[in-house]
């Protein structure tokens, strides 16, 4: 579905993206994971073509995405609320998406009254613009536009960031079913328990590079805690010394 | 504190975005507020002179003392649209360890730093030194000098009083505008008042009781003192930012539903206009342009010259083109992203762009019909204006559009916004008026100002043809800039 070769991205002499070689199987689902500036988000950018790596490319479907439109038709893909046409009110906007992809305003009323439960009353019939909606509410906004694409791939970054429990439990439910009818997803969180539950396949980003590809099984979730855990000493040690982690300092 | 709140506005104001990294932007601006400056001045200078020439059967002080209160009337109603309120700014203070009272004490003071409390000190003080001191004597020219600051500063927390006010209920500065409109009317218009009268009844016996300065002085504190007890009581966000909490409903405009996507983007587009400040007041603007042909035709000096008619009708019609496209695509900054990445063809995109201009164009020029009663001949210049408009200027605009990457926040205000504005900008109004007389000024001299209009005409509808060649180039040109503007308008 997706191969990366050789990429780079370069922000003021920081390399800040640096990926030789990866293949995302169509079917798989992934999880992204990584301290803040590791390079998650600028990875999902080069993906969809919103910045131009200083080497290497992405291809979707064997071809580049860069200079391309045809990854559009089978991408969808939720990142920030810049990704929201903020003055629209949340029924206009999903009317919009979906008739970027032909369909009708009843079946995309289907398709809403499916997710009643995932709004929590809080989204449709409302009189709201997108930008009067909390930030949770917007993530919900979001993400249901990205599925009512139907895409093959999904991109979703910490969709679990601002919303509550209840939602962050339908979310799993949702990612994981519509990875079993097919669907490609690439998704990045902060919340080890979630990522590890959803995801078949882990990738650990540091300072751009992917240190590790492993496959979920029972002791992922151990071996993620311990390599975020790092400079957490259990019995805090009275030094004047500080603690150097020889990991991060290289 | 109230010094560290200072400091923590100066750095704002320095490293805020829009605080020109632009050079030739701040150099205009600074040219233009000083020949602003100068321009009060000189008639500040001047006004026993001035004085003279418009009230000559008057004494002088009699009718200095009767055009104040009209000034501070008229300085009222510009206040109250143009002066800001110093309001989000204390967001990051609310939750801190500082007293309500020095924050709602910062953002009164700091209220007194508008250039409206400038003018008056350059308008009236050269006449007070140079007229009341000399005849009346110092003590009295103290009473003028303190009575002008006094009212003043009532005008100033008066106007922004009135502004907090209306912004939890919009029909308060309706209201306000309406009785100041009435006042003004009913002097010059019915002259049932004298606000000159007025005005002199109260400076007139400041000549004789200098002591009445001090009532200036009481009512500005009095206001003062009451904008603070205001500000104190609200000092919540929501009741000082937010307006009204109104049911948004959702709209539809099927007649563009039968332009399919393009018709869906251009249903966004004339949502974004009809629901941000600034884009609608660019519309509303074009609407005010509307009636710019009212100043040049009616002028029995310009009745049978053609070329302000060129002017004017490309104005007429294109204004919004020119006024909205110059921003273009700044307006979707906040969701270009996603526009990036949904399924829109930018060929799809840039047909939006197209169906507008000629939309609203269209709309424009049909409004400008009425001035057929000025002569045949203007509807003839403004529809071949209407054609180049469409043909050529729509073409120009967004050739440049492809050049700005800019980030416009859409909820700020019109007026006096230089949000966006770069170097383009100020290339592509040139860039843009200049063309028609390119064409039109020789052939006019050689004798065939009609061959001229023929062949503006031939060239706009050349252009509106060739349409799907120029958005091809458009879009190849925009592939090459993409990530620049992209990457522009994620930096907040």
């Amino acid at each position: 579905m997706i191969q990366i070769k050789d990429l780079k991205k370069v922000y003021s002499g920081v390399i800040v993206v640096n990926i030789p070689q990866l293949e995302i199987q169509k079917g798989e689902s992934i999880g992204l994971v990584g301290n803040n500036g590791a390079g998650k988000t600028t990875l999902f950018r080069t993906i969809l073509d919103l910045i131009r790596p200083e080497a290497g490319e992405v291809l979707s479907n064997n071809e580049p995405v860069a200079g391309h439109e045809n990854w559009k038709n089978y991408t969808a893909s939720y990142l920030d609320e810049g990704f929201l046409i903020d003055y629209l009110t949340p029924e206009e906007y999903f009317y919009f998406i979906g008739g970027l992809h032909q369909q009708t305003r009843v079946h995309v009323d289907d398709f809403l009254a499916g997710y009643a439960d995932f709004f929590n009353g809080e989204i449709l019939k409302k009189g709201k613009y997108i930008r009067d909606l909390s930030k949770g509410n917007q993530t919900k906004v979001g993400i249901t536009s990205c599925l009512l694409q139907q895409p093959e791939f999904l991109m979703l970054d910490e969709p679990f960031a601002n919303i509550d429990p209840t939602t962050q439990f339908r979310l799993k439910n949702i990612l994981k079913e519509v990875n079993k009818k097919g669907m490609t997803t690439l998704v990045s969180s902060h919340d080890l328990n979630h990522i590890t539950d959803v995801c078949d396949r882990i990738l650990l980003m540091e300072k751009g590079k992917i240190i590790k590809d492993m496959a979920t099984n029972s002791s992922t979730l151990a071996e993620l805690e311990q390599y975020f855990a790092i400079g957490d000493v259990t019995a805090p040690k009275v030094s004047a010394e500080p603690i150097v982690d020889k990991e991060e300092n290289h | 504190m109230i010094s560290t709140f200072f400091k923590h506005e100066l750095k704002a104001f320095w490293r805020s975005k829009n605080t020109g990294k632009n050079l030739a932007i701040r150099i205009i601006m600074a040219v233009l507020i000083l020949y602003l400056f100068l321009n009060m001045l000189v008639v500040g200078f001047f006004m026993d002179t001035v004085l003279k020439k418009v009230f000559p059967h008057d004494a002088l002080i009699f009718s200095f003392c009767g055009i104040i209160l009209i000034y501070y009337l008229s300085e009222l109603f510009s206040r109250l649209q143009l002066q800001e309120l110093p309001t989000l700014r204390v967001q990051p203070y609310l939750q801190l360890p500082i007293k309500r009272n020095s924050i709602v004490g910062y953002l009164a003071l700091t209220a007194l730093f508008s250039v409206f409390n400038l003018w008056p000190i350059i308008l009236f003080f050269p006449f007070i030194f140079k007229v009341i001191l000399h005849d009346a004597g110092g003590l009295v020219a103290l009473a003028f000098i303190i009575s002008i600051l006094g009212i003043s500063i009532f005008n100033n927390y008066l106007a922004l009083y009135i502004k907090r006010k209306s912004n939890l209920n919009g029909w308060i500065f309706l209201i306000v505008a309406a009785v100041l409109v009435l006042i003004g009317l009913s002097d010059f218009m019915w002259h049932i008042i004298s606000i000159r009268n007025i005005s002199y009844l109260f400076f007139g016996n400041l000549i004789n009781h200098p002591v009445l300065a001090l009532v200036p002085v009481l009512l500005g504190a009095g206001m003062y003192y009451l904008n603070f007890l205001y500000l104190k009581q609200n000092l919540y966000l929501e009741e000082l930012s937010t307006k009204k909490e109104k049911y948004k409903s959702s709209t539809e405009f099927p007649i563009l539903n039968s332009f399919g996507a393009t018709g869906d983007l251009v249903a966004n587009e004339i949502k974004l206009i009809l629901r941000n400040k600034r884009p609608r007041s660019a519309l509303i603007m074009s609407l005010f342009f509307l009636l710019y042909g009212l100043i040049f035709y009616a002028n029995p000096g310009m009745k049978n010259s053609d070329a302000p008619r060129v002017f004017v009708g490309m104005f007429m019609t294109g204004f919004f083109i020119i006024n909205y496209g110059q921003f273009m695509y700044s307006w979707q900054a906040s969701h270009f992203d996603g526009l990036m990445v949904s399924k829109i063809s930018f060929t799809n995109f840039l047909k939006g762009k197209y169906l507008l201009f000629t939309t609203v164009s269209t709309l424009a020029f049909i409004l400008t019909t009425p001035y057929v009663y000025f002569g045949w001949r203007i509807l003839m210049i403004h529809f071949v204006m209407y054609l180049w408009n469409l043909g050529v200027t729509a073409n120009i605009v967004l050739y440049f559009a492809n050049r700005n990457a800019k980030r416009i926040d859409l909820s700020k205000g019109a007026s006096f916004n230089w949000e966006g504005v770069g170097a383009t900008q100020l290339m592509l109004s040139f860039l843009l008026l200049l063309p028609p007389f390119v064409i039109y000024v020789p052939l006019k001299f050689l004798g065939y100002p009609n061959l001229a209009f023929a062949l503006m005409a031939a060239i706009g509808v050349i252009g509106v043809f060739t349409r799907s060649y120029w958005i091809k180039t458009l879009e190849a040109d925009f592939y090459q800039r993409k990530f620049t503007i992209t990457e522009g308008f994620r930096n907040k």
